[in-house]
């Protein structure tokens, strides 16, 4: 019964699709979309004079849009309709030989070109990651080659992204873009520090977005030594304010790396930029990280950074400099692990929490120590109690840590063949030790032979 | 607390796949996922013979595309992602002579780089996602060969970080997802030295969390899902018992909903077939009595891995 009194009342899909495509023709700078309640819509209506489109089911008013949720169902097939006819005649046009195309009205090539843009838009609007409408975004911009065409199709995925952060379409979008444009694009420069500052807008929105700070890290291979630098010292005071989110102390991390593998490389103009700065660098970046670890209890993120950066140090910067001698190093992490472990607040479960961390750290980076000093300073550590700790937090690292401290080494405890002999020695001779294994791990080796010599004829 | 609800969870599929509302159309376009997500669940809980398979079979050949590729439903466009969860169904079915391997193998074969890694689609985005479903669907077509799988190999060492993760591109952040997909098609191509075990091991045990479920990185909330993605690497590299299975065993079952069947991401929120087939795959991967046991790396039920590679 209510399911024909909701016919009635909704008009067709095609033609709320018109109205919905006007909207649009009208502004195309809408920034700001949103799906709301039906009667949301009539009080917004009702409310507000001087609207840009009056409608039962829209409502649109300084470039945003209200869409009422009722409506979306009809809405989204008949954008799928419209943009499945639309694409499949515009793919005909496309896979025309070029002198066919000249013979045929070039007219109506373009009408359905328009015609693809039109319903895509819409239907991305209501299904962000519908890939085929993105990939004839992508033909269309790729045959036309306007700058300007790109720019516009940055401005479409951005107003998707402000209300779906993690569309992985929208994201992936935003870097075939930027390929395409890389070397003909006059300032690839402001370009990257648009993006940059875009995802941290949305970051901000919705924390640990991977797919957001996926694409910030990308940008990296792109920028300059100089943009880097910009990039990891503006970054510092957005990481201060989450130290939550391990996203943007990875960034962090990436732009770390990305240094120092321009300082290793000596690249010219990176060597300008840092040289001998770097361990300098590396070093606050140590001291900055102690100060948020003691002033956060419990903050995962941080001892995860910290992980990273002490590695690096000791694999990198301790040997270079004699004044940051490696022991000096431990002994101080070693009382800061100390100092966490006892302190002091309310909060009983976050003080454990920070305590596990803190062992769990200092435990992560003593493999990195070469043999003769980390054999002591793992003594130093059992004679002091602290690796204790870490045994109740859960039954798991309780058996990783039997294995780590018990042998002073991390020992691998081979149970399948595979993981410790090469596969293809096993084949011939013992084919009985696969039985018991999973499937994947005994293939291997007679996956890579020769297709001809079939599995069976081996195992025989 | 209480048991696996295998009935309820076969007919949750089952009416999955009937239903048209504004949710369905809005998952269309990955429906070919849909049908390996739930076929695979059915078949882990003895119940495939519940499929008209034909049918499944004659819907998925009209989702082929002239190059070779899959498409996530018909008339979408082929990307690697379908065509990999079409033959991992025609495997499960039995029905890989309805293949021209050898043109679907000369798809894959064409997204790959110079540098070896792997474009989803002839519009290049790169993944090691991407790498993993090439890798995976060509062991499973036996033609590994046509790639060249030392480079293929090299790219996804290339995106290994300090913690022993692994990213999408190089340097990208590690993610039990994304950590899956190169430690299984490192597993495929016996590449497995090359992955630091113990230090991903510790990485990944420490995505336990004290609920008992398992999350994707630090800091996140726990998750159905990475019971997959995060035990499946665990078994693959040999440190299972670092976590306790318990735990997560009792995780997965309170995710149940014990009334219209179907699993969700976290205990009392929504239900969906994604994550219901990520739920009864992490049990099976725990022994769970009553689910048949998988393989880690193809993700597929270990007697059909089995049937392909070794004729029974
Ligand atoms: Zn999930």
């Amino acid at each position: 019964m209510s399911g024909t009194m909701a016919e009635q009342s909704i008009p067709q899909g095609h033609e709320l699709l018109v109205q919905l495509e006007n909207i649009f023709e009208s502004d195309p700078l809408i920034d700001e979309v949103g799906f709301v309640p039906p009667a949301q819509i009539v009080e917004l209506n009702e409310k507000a004079d001087g609207l840009d489109h009056v409608t039962t089911h829209f409502w649109s008013k300084d470039h945003k849009l209200a869409i009422s949720m009722e409506v979306l169902k009809p809405l989204l097939q008949a954008a799928k309709d419209a943009f499945t006819v639309a694409c499949r005649e515009y793919k005909e046009f496309a896979n025309l030989p070029v002198d066919e195309i000249c013979l045929d009205s070039p007219a109506s090539e373009s009408f359905t070109e328009n015609e693809v843009m039109k319903h895509s838009k819409a239907l991305l609007l209501l299904s962000c990651d519908f890939r085929s409408a993105w990939n004839s975004r992508k033909l269309v911009a790729s045959r036309r080659k306007s700058l300007s065409l790109y720019m516009e199709e940055l401005l479409l995925s951005k107003l998707i992204l402000s209300y779906a952060p993690k569309s992985e379409e929208a994201w992936s979008y935003r870097r075939w873009v930027i390929k395409m444009i890389d070397g003909t694009f006059p300032n690839m420069q402001d370009i990257l520090k648009n993006e940059s500052k875009l995802v941290e807008g949305i970051a901000e929105k919705l924390k640990m977005n991977y797919r957001a700070w996926y694409h910030r890290c990308w940008l990296v291979s792109y920028m300059t030594a100089q943009q880097v630098f910009d990039e990891f010292n503006q970054s510092r005071k957005w990481a201060e304010l989450h130290v939550a989110d391990n996203c943007c102390f990875h960034y962090r991390r990436r732009l770390m790396l990305r240094m120092l593998e321009d300082y290793l490389l000596q690249q010219t103009e990176a060597c300008f930029l840092y040289s001998s700065d770097l361990s300098v660098m590396w070093n606050e970046e140590l001291y900055w990280n102690e100060l948020l670890i003691k002033r956060f209890i419990g903050r995962e993120a941080l001892w995860v950074h910290r992980r990273f950066l002490a590695q690096c140090w000791i694999k990198h910067f301790v040997s270079l400099s004699s004044d940051t001698p490696l022991d000096g190093f431990l002994d101080h992490e070693l009382e800061l692990i100390r100092t966490c472990m006892h302190v002091g607040g309310d909060d009983f479960g976050d003080n454990e929490v920070h305590a596990d961390l803190a062992s769990a750290y200092i435990l992560w980076i003593s493999p990195q120590v070469t043999t003769d000093r980390g054999a002591a300073f793992l003594a130093k550590l059992k004679k002091s109690g602290d690796v204790n700790i870490l045994a109740k937090s859960c039954p798991g690292k309780k058996l990783l840590l039997e294995d780590l401290v018990g042998n002073q080494s991390l020992m691998p405890r081979p149970i399948f063949p595979s993981v410790k002999t090469p596969l293809l020695a096993l084949i011939p001779s013992s084919p009985s030790l696969w039985v018991s294994i999973f499937p994947s791990l005994r293939t291997a080796a007679i996956l890579l032979l020769p297709r001809r010599t079939s599995a069976t004829a081996y195992l025989r | 607390m209480g048991e696996l609800e295998i009935d309820k969870h076969v007919q949750y599929i089952l009416d999955v796949e009937k239903k048209r509302d504004f949710e369905s159309l809005l998952m269309e376009h990955i429906r070919m996922n849909g049908a390996y997500w739930g076929l695979t669940t059915l078949y882990l809980l003895g119940k495939l013979e519940k499929v008209d398979q034909d049918a499944v079979v004659e819907w998925m050949m009209k989702c082929q595309h002239d190059c070779g590729g899959f498409g996530g439903s018909i008339g979408h466009d082929p990307h690697v992602l379908y065509t990999l969860s079409a033959v991992q169904v025609l495997v499960l079915f039995n029905k890989l002579d309805m293949l021209d391997a050898e043109k679907v193998s000369n798809y894959i074969a064409s997204l790959q780089n110079e540098d070896g890694s792997f474009a989803g689609d002839i519009w290049g985005e790169i993944d090691t996602r991407f790498s993993y479903c090439a890798i995976c669907c060509l062991a499973l077509l036996h033609r590994l060969d046509k790639i060249n799988v030392e480079k293929a190999v090299n790219y996804i060492v290339s995106c290994k970080n300090l913690d022993g993760g692994f990213g999408c591109t190089p340097g990208g952040e590690s993610h039990a997802g994304q950590i899956f997909c190169c430690v299984g098609a490192l597993a495929i191509t016996g590449s497995l030295h090359y992955v630091d075990k113990d230090r991903l091991g510790w990485w990944l045990c420490e995505r336990q969390v004290k609920s008992g479920g398992l999350n994707g990185r630090p800091e996140k909330l726990p998750d159905v899902c990475y019971s997959w993605w995060v035990l499946s690497s665990l078994i693959i590299i040999d440190r299972v018992h670092w976590i306790d299975k318990d735990k997560l065993t009792k995780f997965i079952l309170n995710c149940q909903d014990r009334e219209n069947g179907g699993i969700s991401d976290r205990p009392d929120d929504a239900v969906d077939v994604f994550h219901t087939y990520f739920g009864v795959a992490g049990l099976s991967l725990l022994e769970y009595p009553e689910v048949k046991p998988i393989d880690p790396a193809y993700a597929l039920p270990v007697d059909v891995v089995n049937r392909i590679f070794f004729g029974k």
